[in-house]
């Protein structure tokens, strides 16, 4: 079925009512939202969003299954992959060949995800975060080691992470997400035990 | 007696009695005047922003004390304003452009030496006898200056919002100075302690007559940019209006001025709607017969202070012929009419 | 070129350059680029007194020269370089580029990517004409409405995350299909977050479009006749708003638009008060198009989301990635072949539009039949909504100038490419 026009117009203006209903009505809304406030600011970096993962941030390699097509940086829009060239010692054929493997530079990249969803061997994937800081450019074009690791994200040991949920009445709700809380509290507690010991034994 | 206790002695009730609670000097410094005015200033400031940001889904200031809401925010905003440089133009009037935010501060605060606090005999500015009279005509006097200050600025948009600045003088003067009379009108005497004793009994002048209130209430708006009538220095049309070329400590004058003119009006509206000092009766004494009584004024005159900050989460700006409008076409009949209704009650003896 | 006024003593005169005498009483106020009120563009207004004389838009700011760029890039690669076009409906905005190089490619979308990409539209349009309030509120010193604009997009652009996988830079549609599908929890978030933004837009009336205060500066401000908006040449909701009935989806359906039951609201009185409404109709009517398209992919089985050609040689691996075996990556991710890093289109010149947020945007695509494109010229709206200054703003009072530039809902991005 396709649309249909509807023909609309301007609500009435009646003067001596509208203009006191008008008023008394705005001020009812700024009212209730003043003692009932909904309030959705992250307070980065204190608090930081737990991203699902799906979400296309940083880009990880896994060497093992890079099979060399150079798909990845032919499609790249941003000309942020290029394939380098390294020499390998093929066990089965007992000589070196020069196979390529793709390096980023972060200066480029706009995380488009063309490059994750192109490569035949899923030998790409993003990680769930994007607030990486690094302290000059150089550092933003990633070597052939650094591209197979994962970020290292300062706010996961310092910051409370949440979750915004979807909720009808008020929009967005956020909240701790507690999982992850715990599983951070279990590790800490499990590191300073395994110190503890080794001090213990030591000494 | 050892001669240098006596000596301390003397020195603290010369500063005490004869410097500090000297009523000239403590009403137009302590309180309610500068330092006071200072401190209401940039508590309203914070609360106009919190009062905003509960209401449109934010957290308003928080970081630098998360414990009490970021409330320290605004001394750090003064003291950034304090230590920045004066950049005075090359194009600019000079002795117009250094002096006018001055004078008008000053002037904005005149009016509180003629306001009495209290109805102990000694602590009277001025003779009480005319003292709503001479308060209400010195609260005409500072407005002109921001005019000064946009002519002397040279630049298109001082300009424009000078000169609607100067539209708006004409219109919310008469309406602010009859709504202010018609207390006179109801009580019969323009002395302003005889005023706040008549409402001692509970019978304030605002639950009587509130037509007068309001009308006051929405002139006073008016009068210091409050929203919905911020049209000298809106921001998003004209860079600031009047305030555009100035930098530093004069600019945080110019920002605190329209607040601290906000806080005179609001004093003004407590005593002759909101029953001043009542239900407290000073008795003879510095404690109790001036300081308790100023307190109680100026707590009332931050609750008005709040209710108007509280508007800009709502409103918007209202177009400037708008405004001349609303002034002339409702306000003026509006405040003729609460006149006449408070003369009705006096001849009725109601008060 | 002509010059307004020039003060005795300046020395520069260029060749070609008119001089001519401003008159006694005309002032000229530049709102420029550097103003807090006026985007990425300037305006030269004459003033004779308070009412505006004479409006001239300066635009070029933010040239980018998108469309030289697109000759140097393959054909995917000019998929995110149009999306910034306009950011804000970055779905709405390459629709038109796909639409138009399928055709060249002799293919059309299956069934169910004309849904999923009906669906980012929507949720693209509702957080487009949020973001134009938005700005309209704060034009007019309202700062409520802007906060409460951006706050409630962010309910949107969550949505839109949870599909695709990025906020604003979706890069989603592509030849043939679309990138991902809907995850599992999505239909109820996607119901709970119509059924909010319905009970907010009657709070929107009741701050903002029936506050008196608002009211009394958009009626009767900025009248567009009928006759007017047909002449110039506007589109969008602006002139749905002068009574004029145009919407390409009205009369040319595309995607999945012929099959779902919607209104276009036309309002007739032409003023800035009309112009909002109309966007808050609209906005109301996309969460109606989003729930049925939500219904919609939740019945029918997970299949015929990419055409044939670019799926039917796909090996075991892509399918798993789609069911969601492999470990490391989110379930129903479509993955591109091979083929898209150097496809080379058959020649021929092709056309497509859309409606866009702002109103029609129009591709042309030549193809030589090489991996590159040898000409793509775009038609955004804001470019054909600027000449409403020049015939509108006239006669208004300077104060005006505010509610009537927020009402056309500018994008400098947009116009200048």
């Amino acid at each position: 079925m396709p649309a249909k026009v509807s023909q609309k117009k301007n609500p009435k203006r009646n003067p001596l009512g509208k203009v006191f209903a008008g008023n008394i009505g705005a001020l009812a809304v700024g009212l209730k939202y003043f003692f009932d406030p909904n309030r959705i600011t992250l307070l980065y970096p204190h608090e930081y969003i737990k991203l699902n993962k799906g979400y296309r941030g940083f880009i990880v390699l896994i060497k093992e299954k890079c099979i060399s097509c150079s798909s990845c940086a032919r499609i790249c829009p941003a000309a942020a992959m290029r394939m380098l060239s390294v020499k390998v010692y093929n066990e089965k054929l007992k000589k070196y060949m020069i196979k390529k493997y793709p390096v980023i530079n972060y200066n480029r990249c706009i995380f488009c995800g063309l490059c994750v969803d192109v490569c035949p061997t899923e030998a790409l994937y993003h990680v769930p975060y994007h607030d990486i800081v690094y302290e000059n450019m150089n550092d933003m074009i990633l070597s052939l080691e650094d591209f197979q690791k994962e970020p290292e994200n300062i706010e996961f040991k310092e910051g409370i992470p949440v979750k915004y949920y979807f909720d009808e009445r008020r929009g967005l709700v956020k909240t701790p997400y507690m999982e992850e809380l715990e599983k951070r509290n279990e590790k800490e507690e499990k590191n300073q035990k395994v110190e503890g010991e080794g001090e213990k034994g030591a000494g | 007696m050892n001669p240098c206790y006596y000596a301390c002695y003397i020195v603290y009730k010369v500063i005490v009695y004869d410097i500090i609670f000297y009523p000239p000097v403590y009403q137009f410094l302590i309180i309610p005047g500068l330092i006071t005015a200072i401190i209401i200033a940039i508590f309203i400031i914070w609360f106009e922003r919190k009062a905003a940001a509960y209401v449109q889904m934010r957290y308003g200031p928080w970081e630098i004390a998360p414990k009490i809401g970021g409330a320290i925010q605004l001394l750090a905003d003064l003291t950034r304003y304090a230590m920045q440089e004066i950049i005075t133009p090359q194009t600019v009037d000079t002795l117009q452009y250094l002096l006018a935010p001055i004078v008008m501060v000053v002037l904005a605060l005149l009016p509180l030496e003629a306001v009495p606090l209290t109805s102990v005999k000694p602590y009277f500015p001025i003779p009480s006898g005319y003292s709503l009279l001479v308060a209400v005509a010195f609260t005409t006097l500072s407005p002109l200056f921001i005019t000064m200050m946009g002519w002397a600025s040279n630049n298109k948009f001082s300009i424009t919002g000078s000169v609607r600045e100067s539209f708006m003088i004409t219109s919310y003067e008469l309406i602010s100075v009859l709504g202010l009379l018609t207390a006179a009108a109801m009580t019969r005497s323009y002395d302003l302690v005889k005023i706040v004793n008549l409402q001692m009994s509970g019978k304030w002048l605002g639950l009587i007559n509130p037509i007068a209130l309001f009308v006051v209430f929405i002139a006073v708006l008016m009068s210091t940019s409050g929203f919905p009538f911020e049209i000298p220095e809106s921001e998003s049309e004209l860079v600031a209006g009047p305030f555009t070329e100035y930098s530093g400590l004069l600019y945080g004058l110019n920002m605190g001025g329209a607040y601290i003119r906000r806080w005179v009006f609001s004093i003004l509206i407590t005593l002759v709607f909101l029953g001043g000092w009542a239900p407290y009766r000073p008795t003879p004494g510095v404690i109790t017969g001036y300081f308790v009584p100023s307190l109680i004024v100026s707590l009332k005159a931050v609750v008005i202070m709040g209710i108007m900050s509280f508007l800009r989460s709502v409103y918007g700006r209202y177009r400037l012929d708008q405004a001349l409008g609303i002034a002339w076409e409702i306000l003026i009949p509006l405040a003729l009419l609460a006149f006449g209704i408070g003369l009705t009650e006096a001849y009725f003896g109601i008060i | 070129m002509e010059a307004g006024t020039i003060s005795s003593g300046s020395g520069i005169h260029l060749p070609g350059m008119e001089i001519a005498k401003a008159s006694k009483n005309r002032y000229e106020v530049m709102i420029g680029p550097a103003h807090p009120g006026s985007g990425h563009m300037r305006i030269f207004v004459e003033v004779d007194g308070d009412i505006m004389v004479k409006v001239d838009p300066d635009i070029g700011f933010v040239h980018r020269t998108m469309e030289k760029l697109a000759e140097g890039r393959e054909w995917i690669q000019n998929i995110p370089l149009f999306e910034r076009i306009a950011i804000l409906d970055a779905c709405n905005i390459t629709l038109p580029y796909v639409r138009a190089v399928e055709k060249l490619l002799g293919i059309e979308a299956p069934e169910r990517a004309r849904y999923l990409r009906t669906l980012l539209c929507e949720i693209n349009r509702v957080a487009s004409h949020l973001y134009g309030m938005g700005i309209f509120g704060v034009f007019l010193g309202h700062s409520t409405l802007y906060m409460w604009g951006f706050g409630d997009r962010e309910v949107f652009i969550d949505l839109a995350e949870r599909l695709t996988g990025a906020r604003l830079t979706h890069t989603y549609p592509v030849f043939g299909g679309v990138r991902r599908d809907i995850p599992d929890d999505f239909p109820e978030d996607a119901r709970k977050a119509t059924r909010y933004m319905r009970k907010r837009l009657n709070e929107y009336a009741k701050i903002f479009l029936n506050n008196p205060n608002i009211r009394s500066r958009l009626e009767n401000v900025g009248v567009l006749t009928k006759n007017q908006a047909a002449e110039l040449g506007l589109v969008g909701p602006n002139i749905r708003a002068s009574g004029i009935r145009y919407d390409v989806r009205l009369n040319e359906p595309y995607e999945a638009y012929g099959d779902v039951d919607f209104e276009i609201p036309v309002f007739e009185e032409g003023d800035s008060l009309a112009r909002a409404w109309a966007r808050v109709e609209e906005v109301r009517q996309s969460l109606n198009i989003i729930d049925q398209v939500v219904t919609w992919l939740e019945k029918h089985p997970r299949e015929n989301f990419m055409h044939e050609k670019f799926w039917k040689t796909a090996p075991k691996l892509y399918k798993d990635v789609y069911e969601g075996k492999i470990s490391y990556s989110p379930k129903y991710r479509i993955k591109l072949m091979p083929i898209f890093a150097s496809l080379k289109v058959p020649p021929g010149k092709s056309f497509a539009r859309v409606e866009a947020g702002r109103g029609e945007i129009v591709y042309y695509v030549e193809s030589n039949g090489d991996i590159f494109p040898y000409r793509v010229r775009v038609v955004s709206p804001s470019f054909r909504n600027v000449i409403a200054f020049k015939y509108v703003m006239p006669g208004h009072r300077l104060m005006d100038l505010p509610a009537i530039y927020g009402s056309f809902d500018y994008f400098p991005p947009a116009f200048d490419r």
